[in-house]
């Protein structure tokens, strides 16, 4: 982004730009966003976090079914794990929503709850970001359920509890110390996957701008506005998670040292979260 | 063992000896264990009747911690069978034969069943308290204040009363079989297996570890012990086992097992250990 900035100036100064710029757009929709902006940042941040907790949910059930011992719950949990895996999101947006709709297997009706209606196209974001997500999430889970123990389970099954109680109560809350980091990174991913939705013609937070810089035709202004909503989110949430890293490592002794630092997660992180290409 | 007057610590604050519905606790019979091609055991036997504590020894890879492990069935058997308290474990009977039981009874079954590992195996995300009570709670459905007090009683007789909120990796390995043993405990088996609990030990814990032991040995708990702590054996073991290759290959009471063993292998491997 520095880079292109730097481009950008570079070239300003040596060639007479024609471009007019309305820096004063730029500063409103950082210090004084409208109402518009606020909607969409709202929805990127509640779209992240539903889709994330549909995901890890998803991703659970999914590292359980690849270890099952029961081979139709193996193979079912590899075909949806391969399928998400191996095909853009933007395909499985287009295909829950579109595809479905059409077919009229499933037209994705608004849906009210309370004061609130999710209409359509946000349900079908949801739905497979958070699939999508599953996908990726039932890896890390796996890993984190293999990093446990097996003297665990066994020690747990040796005092009466059955497999899932010995899963749930002693496994599980285990593998978390060692999933909870790269979920964070998940959800790094996730807050800025979520502006694919624009696909769907959903106005979160970069189809916003992107109405917005149309509208004035300002794209300089207003999408570089969006990336610093974004590293906003973002740094915000790099904070958070060191945060709750710091707790988990103290909660448990022994547990192995922190991550990495808040600086090095939010400058080299995306190199080991292996899954930036969707 | 029986010296029933002897003061009732570690039993008592589980509300005294678990109930037994037969007078053999332990009845493995023949049974032989597979990994892949290897025979492991080899039809092994061993009958344990109430209060009684056997200790099994033999060299490495003699198949002990797969006895033991069967005993439990957290090894499956390929043939014979195992009866605790009168329960068959791991199998029901159906027609006269033996089937594999569902996963949900055979976690009922090992409730009669403690066991203590080499590596004691605490939970490591729960304090010393918190070890001890989770299975009461979680499979016995005992109340949570009743589990606490029961979980602060067995702590005290195991000397740990001052570390219930400690974290296994705050305790020394001593402390932490300790706590094993409590946890154990706290589900008031009919038998107690032991497989090597002090051999991960540092010399100066496993004092610590045998002595609660020997209580539990001397409160009546039945137990079979893999160890090669022969000091033990002598002065709680009513019976010791030598097993070689996968097979029971020597059995007596520790005077008669120590001081004139039959076997060559026996001899040759007492030798070694003494
Ligand atoms: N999970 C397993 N898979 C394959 N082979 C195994 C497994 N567990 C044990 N064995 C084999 O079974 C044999 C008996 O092992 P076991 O651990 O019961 O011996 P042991 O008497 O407890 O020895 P030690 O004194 O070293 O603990 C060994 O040859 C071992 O290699
Ligand atoms: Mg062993």
């Amino acid at each position: 982004m520095l880079v292109v900035l730097a481009l950008t100036v570079a070239g300003c100064s040596s060639t007479k730009s024609t471009y007019h710029y309305q820096w004063n757009l730029f500063f409103q929709s950082i210090f004084s966003p409208d109402g518009q902006i606020l909607g969409g940042l709202w929805l990127t941040v509640i779209i992240s976090i539903i889709a994330q907790v549909i995901g890890v949910i998803l991703g659970v059930f999914a590292a359980l079914g690849k270890m099952s011992k029961v081979l139709p719950i193996r193979w079912f949990a590899n075909i949806y794990i391969w399928f998400f895996r191996g095909t853009p999101l933007v395909v499985q947006l287009m295909f829950f929503f579109f595809g479905l709709s059409v077919a009229k297997i499933y037209t994705w009706p608004d849906l009210t709850l309370g004061p609130l209606t999710i209409d359509g196209p946000i349900q079908a974001g949801i739905f497979a970001l958070g699939l999508n997500e599953g996908a990726y999430m039932a890896e890390i889970v796996r890993a984190g359920i293999l990093a446990v123990d097996p003297g665990q389970m066994e020690a747990a099954r040796a005092l009466g509890m059955t497999p899932g109680k010995a899963m749930r109560r002693i496994v599980l809350p285990q593998a978390a110390r060692v999933i909870i980091p790269p979920l964070g990174n998940e959800f790094n991913n996730m807050l800025k996957t979520t502006s694919l939705l624009f696909v769907l013609s959903v106005v979160e937070l970069y189809e916003t701008f992107n109405i917005k810089q149309g509208q004035f035709f300002a794209p300089f202004e207003f999408f570089l506005a969006a990336a610093v909503w974004y590293l906003l989110l973002t740094t915000i949430w790099g904070v958070i998670q060191s945060w709750i890293e710091r707790r988990l490592a103290r909660g448990t002794p022994g547990a192995q040292a922190a991550g990495p630092s808040l600086t090095a997660r939010l400058i080299g992180l995306r190199n080991n979260s292996g899954n930036q290409a969707r | 063992m029986n010296d029933g007057d002897q003061s009732t610590n570690l039993l008592e604050a589980i509300g005294g000896a678990p109930p037994a519905e037969s007078a053999n606790i332990v009845e493995v019979t023949d049974i032989h264990k597979f990994f892949g091609h290897n025979e492991v055991l080899k039809g092994v036997s061993m009958t344990v009747k109430q209060r009684e504590v056997v200790v099994v020894c033999g060299p490495s890879g003699s198949g002990k911690t797969t006895f033991i492990r069967c005993v439990n069935h957290l090894e499956k058997i390929q043939s014979g069978s195992v009866k605790v308290n009168g329960h068959l474990i791991g199998y029901r009977e159906e027609n006269g034969k033996l089937v594999s039981d569902k996963e949900r009874n055979i976690a009922h079954q090992r409730r009669e069943i403690g066991m203590v590992f080499q590596r004691f195996n605490l939970f490591p995300h729960k304090t010393a308290l918190g070890n001890i009570i989770e299975a009461p709670i979680q499979v016995r459905g005992t109340s949570e204040d009743e589990a606490i007090e029961m979980g602060r009683k067995l702590l005290a007789r195991v000397g740990l009363a001052h570390k219930e909120d400690a974290y296994p990796a705050q305790l020394s390995g001593g402390q932490q079989q300790r706590v094993a043993i409590a946890r154990a405990l706290a589900m008031r088996p009919a038998v107690m297996l032991f497989d090597e609990p002090t051999s991960a030990l540092d010399p100066e814990m496993i004092g610590e570890v045998l002595e609660v032991m020997k209580e539990l040995a001397r409160e009546g708990m039945t137990m079979i012990v893999v160890s090669h702590e022969m000091g033990f054996a002598r002065e709680v073991a009513d019976r010791v086992v030598m097993m070689d290759e996968g097979l029971i290959i020597e059995e007596g009471t520790p005077e008669v097992f120590f001081t004139n063993p039959q076997q060559e292998r026996t001899k040759s491997f007492l030798s070694k250990i003494l």
